[in-house]
């Protein structure tokens, strides 16, 4: 008889250290998942709040406030008002646009193409890793190899071409950050699925006479998409970190739609006379960057995803 | 091979009928969310030089926490009361690093997953001569020989080979000797196991407990089996403890245990255990229910709920364990009488 | 209950199953072959519990999937109900087959997906074959987890997280049960259960094969486990059979030599039988499936090998009515004839 002692090293994923090994019925599970989100409470919902809000003034208030200056149609007379100017919260840059307005609009373009290049990794990136790893054999050897020579490449140089052989679009910066996306969501979503594939309940729903394609879609998938989601979090991060890098070397979306990074790269002529210029864009961008990174971790530490 | 061991455990024994381990009303209990576990609940179990005592119970009956709390291994929710006493020396309190010294020194433990227990990235010989070396004042060199010595001493085939080899060259049974060789070499005075066959084949158990009993018969040590395996403690044991809901519900000389079973969740166990001699099909006696829960357990006895004993008197009020009979104690109003199996005789 | 014993065949019969194992230890090195299975065969006949024990690395867990065709054995063949699983082509007969034979595994929480509510777990099979309609399904899943003593209103919305060892092995039996099996194939179900909640699951077993008229074949490395439910037992040893006999036979008479250790091996709550007793002989460790002894595989660590044993693997020999071991020198005599089979013809003359 193997009965398994309780074991106080070993306490699974989510579940509460303590009530674990003296289990002595059923697992409280709201419980246990009240407990966890007391621990990870502060990096779960300071990080949720601040990018709420930054979400909320970059694509919502745009919409309610009329008023707002256009980020690009800046009048030479208005150069380089300094910031809490009327009219203008935090002044304008050298050409006479309004900096708040850029700011918002900017934030609008780094979100959209970081959201977007991470949606097409996770469907496309996910689905692949997913069916490659569930059906094996020749088709998974090939599909990975595909992938691993994308991700051998180095990312920046890569985007780079891929910006420059196509016109200078956000929808082209997207389809360049999402060919790194892809393979990486790819690969975890393989490892999940060749981790899951061989659960006993997968099994057992086989031999139950589940087809493929149901326990794909209901057994594997729901099983690996938090992990994918919780790791799509930090990806964001990475994106619009590699969207500022492109503007800020002059590849990135068009001069008429100003995103973070290209503020950061024109504010930097003037970084002796107006380092606000720089600053400001940097601070929003960082922010942005670490609040997706902490609520990332908190939600990985939350759901037990490696 | 032995004689650079035995000395010095002979010194280190000295009154021979003093109790090892002495547990004192120990109550264990976890902090979590909503309400306290207790775990442990009032235990108090004595070891002596050259016992074994087996202490049994289900998962959840507070044995295995008992034995980590000796070993000062609980997570830090836990809140420790009562006394375990080492020797003389008061275990509960310890500072982290005294309790480390101790550990090893005075008493060792094995898991039930070796596999588990060692280091995949270490060679045997490695984590062997590092357990010595953290209490041994042993060059490098000595340490080796020590060590293959332990190896020889647990008697894992080609020592000297193994000793270059990974855990996961090994297998199961293998593993397990070597973290017995882990656990005695410093020659403790108490060893405990837990549940430390459960994971092996029945005939690889019944080598490592050959194994284990011989060597407690050669350093006259303290030998605590932690299972859930009744024919296991009837077979190796000299004292059996039974567990339940954190509490010694029974506790006696095994031969007295078995032949006069008092306490009625001791039988239902007994009852429940398939065995070689019964027929085959014939359905086995058992009872309805599941353990209590430690967060909100009733004044009453515990078992109660899925006693067929049970009468008014046990849900108002908690037996305690007291020694009814010379050398058998149980915790319970209405005990069995001998030959009784519950639910035949009048509730 | 049909089940499929209108011929007079067994319910299921292996015939020579083997099933192996290429292995590529790091860099191709040290790789081979794992001889998991080896020419194995035995029957279940209908209405009866074939018990199955070895110990860790016998193969019988690889042998009872490759009897579920999860995955399909290398070679041998599988009849089930009238049909050879291992050759069904066609997926089919295959599906057809598998809805008469259901498994309940070893690991209670592993076997369940932790995201789905027992209900639906229960009913997978029933929608995965498309039987009925959702009524129909609801209450078919609503009798069943009533067979295995579980309140549907209480537990049909709850996760195998809520769930207690027990429960969760009660809810893969329900599953197993749903479509109405004439086989359920147990893999160590009981094994990782506290003793009572062991023996509760074990008498479910014992009521439903009663009630419903099911065969078993329950796999478990723990002997009195295996007689508690078993008509029949087989002993496996490094991915043969040994011996294969009536359950309270063999154990009161055990022929092969490993039989018998196991059984001396097993400490009794009885303090008045001897302690546990192994030969020296058996101390060694069990070889490697990578490279199994020729002849006899049990002959490394058996008490009374000869040099026959190394030279040829013994023939499977009828002893007793039903009764078959295969030892060049079993514990008792048996006849000098060879033809038998493992749990087949045996009983025959």
């Amino acid at each position: 008889m193997a009965v398994q002692p309780p074991d106080l090293a070993t306490v699974r994923p989510g579940a509460d250290p303590a009530a674990d090994p003296l289990d002595a019925g059923p697992r409280p599970r709201g419980r246990t998942g009240r407990r966890a989100r007391r621990r990870t409470g502060k990096g779960l919902w300071i990080p949720g709040t601040i990018l709420g809000l930054i979400v909320l003034a970059c694509f919502v208030w745009p919409l309610v406030y009329r008023d707002l200056p256009s980020p690009t149609a800046g009048s030479l007379l208005q150069a380089n008002l300094p910031p809490f100017s009327p009219g203008h919260l935090l002044g304008t840059d050298p050409l006479g646009n309004d900096i708040v307005s850029r700011l918002l609009h900017g934030g609008r373009v780094s979100l959209e193409v970081g959201l977007t290049s991470n949606a097409i990794g996770l469907l496309l990136g996910g689905s692949l890793g997913m069916f490659a790893a569930f059906r094996g054999g020749w088709l998974e050897t090939v599909t990975m190899r595909l992938l691993d020579m994308l991700i051998a490449f180095p990312s920046l140089v890569l985007v780079l071409v891929v910006s420059t052989y196509l016109t200078p679009s956000k929808l082209n910066v997207i389809w360049a950050i999402s060919f790194f996306s892809i393979p990486t969501f790819a690969r975890l979503a393989r490892a999940a699925t060749l981790r899951l594939r061989e659960q006993v309940y997968v099994v057992a729903a086989r031999l139950a006479g589940a087809r493929d394609s149901a326990i794909l879609l209901r057994h594997i998938a729901p099983n690996v998409l938090p992990q994918l989601l919780t790791y799509s979090l930090l990806w964001v991060a990475a994106a619009i970190a590699i969207e500022a890098s492109l503007s800020f070397l002059g590849f990135g979306v068009p001069a008429s739609e100003p995103s973070w990074g290209m503020m950061i790269s024109r504010g930097q002529a003037y970084i002796s006379s107006n380092p606000e210029l720089v600053l400001i864009p940097s601070a929003c961008l960082f922010l942005t960057i670490v609040c997706l990174n902490t609520l990332g971790d908190a939600l990985r530490a939350r759901t037990g995803a490696p | 091979m032995t004689t650079q061991i035995q000395p010095d455990a002979a010194a280190r024994t000295g009154d021979p009928d003093a109790p090892l381990l002495t547990i004192e009303n120990l109550e264990v209990t976890f902090r979590t969310r909503d309400a306290p576990v207790h775990a442990v609940r009032g235990v108090d179990l004595t070891v002596y030089a050259g016992q074994t005592l087996a202490v049994i119970g289900e998962s959840g009956s507070g044995k295995t926490v008992t034995s980590r709390a000796v070993m000062g291994l609980l997570p830090r929710t836990a809140s420790v009361r009562g006394s375990i006493r080492l020797g003389d020396r008061q275990m509960v309190g310890l500072g982290e690093k005294e309790l480390r010294k101790c550990l090893g020194r005075e008493v060792g433990m094995i898991f039930q997953d070796p596999a588990r227990s060692l280091n995949p990235t270490m060679r045997i010989g490695s984590q062997l001569t590092e357990a010595i070396r953290v209490h041994l004042p042993l060059d490098r060199r000595q340490a080796r020989e020590r060590a293959v010595e332990l190896l020889a001493m647990v008697r894992l085939p080609a020592p000297a080979r193994r000793f270059h080899e990974y855990p996961h060259q090994l297998s199961g049974g293998m593993r397990q000797r070597v973290m017995i060789a882990i656990a005695l070499a410093c020659q403790p005075r108490l060893l405990i196991a837990d549940e430390a066959t459960t994971a092996l084949d029945v005939t690889t158990q019944a080598q490592i407990m050959d194994l284990l009993l011989d060597l407690q018969q050669r350093f006259a040590m303290g030998l605590v089996l932690i299972s859930h395996d009744m024919g296991l403690a009837a077979s190796y044991a000299d004292q059996v403890a039974v567990m339940y809901a954190g509490r010694v519900v029974e506790r006696a000389p095994t031969r007295e245990m078995i032949a006069h079973v008092r306490m009625p969740y001791t039988r239902a166990l007994l009852d429940a255990t398939p065995r070689l001699e019964r027929p085959p099909h014939a359905p086995l006696p058992v009872i309805s229910g599941r353990p209590p829960d430690l967060r909100a357990l009733d004044p009453g006895c515990a078992f109660a709920p899925r006693c067929s004993r049970v009468r008014e008197r046990c849900r108002q009020e908690r037996p305690e364990l007291a020694e009814h009979q010379p050398r058998h104690e149980w915790a319970c109003f209405f005990p069995c009488a001998d030959d009784t199996i519950p639910g035949e005789d009048e509730r | 209950m049909t089940t499929g014993n209108g011929t007079g065949r067994p319910l299921l019969e292996v015939r020579n199953l083997v099933q192996e194992f290429v292995v590529r230890a790091h860099g191709g090195v040290r790789g081979g072959v794992v001889h998991a299975v080896s020419d194995v065969s035995f029957e279940v006949r209908a209405g009866e519990t074939l018990g199955v024990v070895g110990e860790t690395g016998s193969g019988k867990s690889t042998m009872v999937r490759s009897v579920l065709q999860a995955p399909p054995p290398k070679s041998g063949e599988v009849w089930f109900q009238g049909v050879d699983l291992a050759t069904a082509r066609r997926r089919r007969d295959l599906v057809a087959a598998r809805r008469q034979m259901q498994a309940v595994f070893q690991d209670p929480y592993g076997s369940l997906d932790p995201k789905w509510t027992v209900f639906s777990i229960v009913e997978e099979p029933l929608a995965a074959y498309r039987t009925g309609d959702r009524r129909q399904r609801r209450a078919r899943v609503e009798e069943v987890l009533d067979l295995v003593g579980l309140d549907p209103s209480v537990f049909g919305d709850r996760k195998p997280g809520q769930l207690s060892g027990g429960q969760c092995q009660r809810v893969a039996i329900a599953r197993a049960l749903t479509l109405a099996p004439a086989l359920i194939v147990c893999d160590e179900a009981v094994s990782s259960l506290d003793v009572l909640s062991q023996a509760q699951v074990l008498n479910l077993f014992e009521r439903l094969r009663t009630e419903l008229g099911l065969s078993y074949l329950f796999i478990a490395h723990d002997l009195a486990l295996v007689k508690q439910v078993s008509d029949r037992v087989a002993v496996m040893y490094l991915g043969t059979l040994c011996e294969v006999g009536p359950a309270e036979e063999l154990y009161r008479n055990p022929l092969h030599p490993y039989t018998k250790a196991l059984l001396d091996s097993i400490p009794s709550p009885d303090p008045e039988r001897p302690r546990p007793r192994v030969p020296d002989e058996l101390a060694g460790e069990p070889p490697s499936p990578l490279d199994p002894p020729s002849g006899c595989r049990f002959r490394t660590r058996c008490p009374r090998a000869a040099d026959i044993c190394a030279a040829e693997a013994p023939p499977v020999r009828a002893a007793r009515p039903d009764h078959t071991v295969a030892c060049h020198f079993p514990l008792s005599p048996v006849a000098p004839v060879s033809p038998a089979r493992h749990g087949g013809d045996g009983a025959a003359d």
